[in-house]
């Protein structure tokens, strides 16, 4: 039997709801099964469910049904956590302790040996680019510099495999760069990893493959070019032509949307764009660019989610 | 064994927490109370102070117990600091035993410190030291932790304010509960007696805790009365913590 880095089974989990409230399920019948080594994004608008099934998998959480294995462990042990990496939606961290002092303490839960210890955290300082604020007081962190700390202390106990719920938000151009920077690195690493997000652009770059989930409810998953490779493509012509010209391209009306001089149309394969350049450069237009246009994830996002 | 590091961890959060401006004013109470009593016997003086001393004592610690006790893991909870905790190879209870060790500790030095200025009051008006006053204070130091112990069980089922009632509310019967058992006893066909009884062995026995009176006037101790409550107050001690950490193994961490 193989044995998936994660793997969910049925995993279902109700919100008891408060007085007078009722119950809320935020996950209902999910199955995951990411083999190690796998990057694998896991997107869904607000409120899908992405964090809840993070903090089940993390422990966090007690499923109402359903289980989840980790590297073959059963959650439900504390062992089952010594080889993963986590860092939380908006972690919050000690006030008063410092980033050294923070990852010291994660380090004894780890149970590692102090030399150890002080070996890992001089590298992650550096690799979370934390340098020169490890030893003041977290108090005074911005949220970036917390999601910094945050990641240093995933990877405190070398992970193979790591889950991290919104590694990308909360940061500035910089932090996003650096952050996956550090990501693409990881998956450099052969590490397994399991990245909620609901800005896609972050799995188009470095995800192997994507789980949608709405509502609870995984609506689909696949490898980055099955869910691209259905998309319908369009091409995009940005072009100005004197008024006169403009019969000649036979065009239809709505493919036409101008903008001061410059028309912008569309058409659904390489042909018939090279018939229309060609007409316009016959007719004295000029090309200012001309775009193919994949569906993205956005859109198949959309329209999984509103389908 | 993981707990240690919590426990250190939460020492060092709690220490910073009041607990020095604690001490300054208890001593600062002490000092302030010698000098308004300064004209009277020395025996007097000396009896008053101790009193004084030994039951502020056991109030600063019961108030610390309580709000630092209840803030302890709702805290944790409330601004999410559990996340980054609970999700590493550590069982749950050893969180909230590291928890309340690390306070614990801190109420160690908090009373030993008050101890410390206890004697040093007394000493400056009796020219000796009163090594008495240590057996009542390590009574008073296994009722804080009894309390805090409460405030750990009530906050991990309530809200924080119905926690500190019901916390006040068991300490406050712990010290009454001799008197229902008496009530019981020279009233043995009331009607409620079944519930007084039901009180009286759910709620610890504070009062097997309480030296203060023994102590200050010098009276005949019941044989063992340190040790026994010692042992008193770590079962019922063990059992409230246990009982909390069932309760905390299966919480979710929202
Ligand atoms: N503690 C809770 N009690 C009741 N309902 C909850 C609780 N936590 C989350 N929910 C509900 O469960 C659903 C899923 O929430 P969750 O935080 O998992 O979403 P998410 O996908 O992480 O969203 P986001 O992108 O905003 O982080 C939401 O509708 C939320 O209201
Ligand atoms: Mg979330």
């Amino acid at each position: 039997m193989t044995c998936f880095a994660i793997q969910t089974n049925r995993l279902r989990k109700v919100y008891q709801g408060e007085l007078g409230q009722k119950d809320y399920v935020g996950l209902e019948g999910l199955d995951l099964e990411i083999p190690a080594g796998e990057v694998f994004a896991f997107l869904g608008p607000n409120g899908a469910g992405k964090t809840t099934t993070i903090k089940v998998l993390m422990r966090l959480l007690r499923p109402s049904s359903g289980s989840v294995m980790i590297n073959g462990v059963s959650n439900t042990q504390h062992q089952s956590m010594e080889r993963v990496g986590y860092l939380s939606e908006q972690p919050n961290i000690y006030g008063y302790l410092t980033a050294r002092e923070f990852l010291d303490f994660i380090g004894k839960l780890f149970g590692l040996a102090p030399s150890v210890r002080r070996k890992r955290i001089d590298g992650l300082i550096g690799l979370v680019g934390l340098k020169d604020r490890d030893r003041t007081l977290i108090r005074g962190f911005s949220r970036g510099m917390t999601q910094r700390l945050g990641m240093a202390q995933a990877l405190m106990n070398e992970p193979d495999i790591l889950i991290l719920d919104e590694p990308l938000s909360n940061l500035d151009p910089v932090g996003r760069k650096d952050m996956r920077d550090i990501i693409l690195s990881l998956k450099a690493q052969k590490k397994t990893l399991f990245f909620s997000s609901h800005i896609l652009h972050d799995a188009e770059i470095v995800a192997d493959r994507v789980g949608i989930l709405d509502h609870g409810r995984l609506v689909q998953t696949g490898t980055m070019q099955e869910l691209m490779g259905s998309g319908l493509k369009t091409i995009e012509i940005i072009y100005s032509i004197p008024e006169a010209g403009e019969s000649v391209l036979g065009l239809s009306r709505e493919r036409i949307v101008r903008q001061g001089d410059r028309t912008l149309t569309w058409t659904e394969n390489m042909e018939s764009a090279q018939e229309i350049l060609g007409k316009l450069l016959k007719n004295g237009g000029k090309v200012f660019s001309v775009t193919p246009q994949r569906q993205s994830l956005e859109d198949l996002f959309i329209s999984r989610i509103r389908g | 064994m993981k707990w240690p590091a919590i426990a250190s961890l939460t020492y060092k959060e709690t220490i910073r927490n009041r607990i020095l401006i604690n001490i300054l004013l208890f001593a600062v109470a002490l000092i302030a109370l010698s000098l308004i009593i300064g004209d009277w016997s020395l025996g007097e003086q000396a009896k008053v102070i101790k009193d004084f001393g030994l039951s502020a004592m056991s109030l600063f610690g019961l108030l610390i117990a309580l709000f630092i006790g209840i803030r302890l893991m709702v805290q944790e909870l409330e601004q999410r600091t559990i996340y980054l905790v609970a999700s590493k190879p550590v069982r749950r209870w050893e969180i909230l035993f590291g928890k309340f060790a690390g306070l614990s500790l801190t109420l160690l030095l908090n009373v030993i410190l008050m101890l410390l200025a206890l004697w040093a009051v007394d000493w400056i008006i009796e020219k000796r030291i009163d090594f008495e006053l240590a057996a009542a204070v390590v009574l008073i130091y296994v009722e804080i932790l009894l309390i805090v112990a409460f405030a750990l069980f009530f906050s991990s089922l309530m809200s924080p304010t119905l926690a500190a009632v019901a916390t006040l509310a068991v300490f406050i019967a712990g010290h009454l509960s001799p008197i229902l058992r008496d009530y019981v006893q020279l009233h043995p066909g009331s009607g409620l007696k079944k519930l007084y009884l039901a009180i009286y062995y759910i709620i610890p026995n504070l009062e097997n805790l309480n030296l203060k009176m023994a102590v200050v006037e010098h009276l005949e101790r019941p044989p063992h009365a340190v040790g026994m409550g010692i042992l008193y107050g770590l079962l019922y001690l063990s059992f409230v913590l246990t009982a909390t950490c069932m309760i905390f193994e299966k919480k979710d961490l929202k």
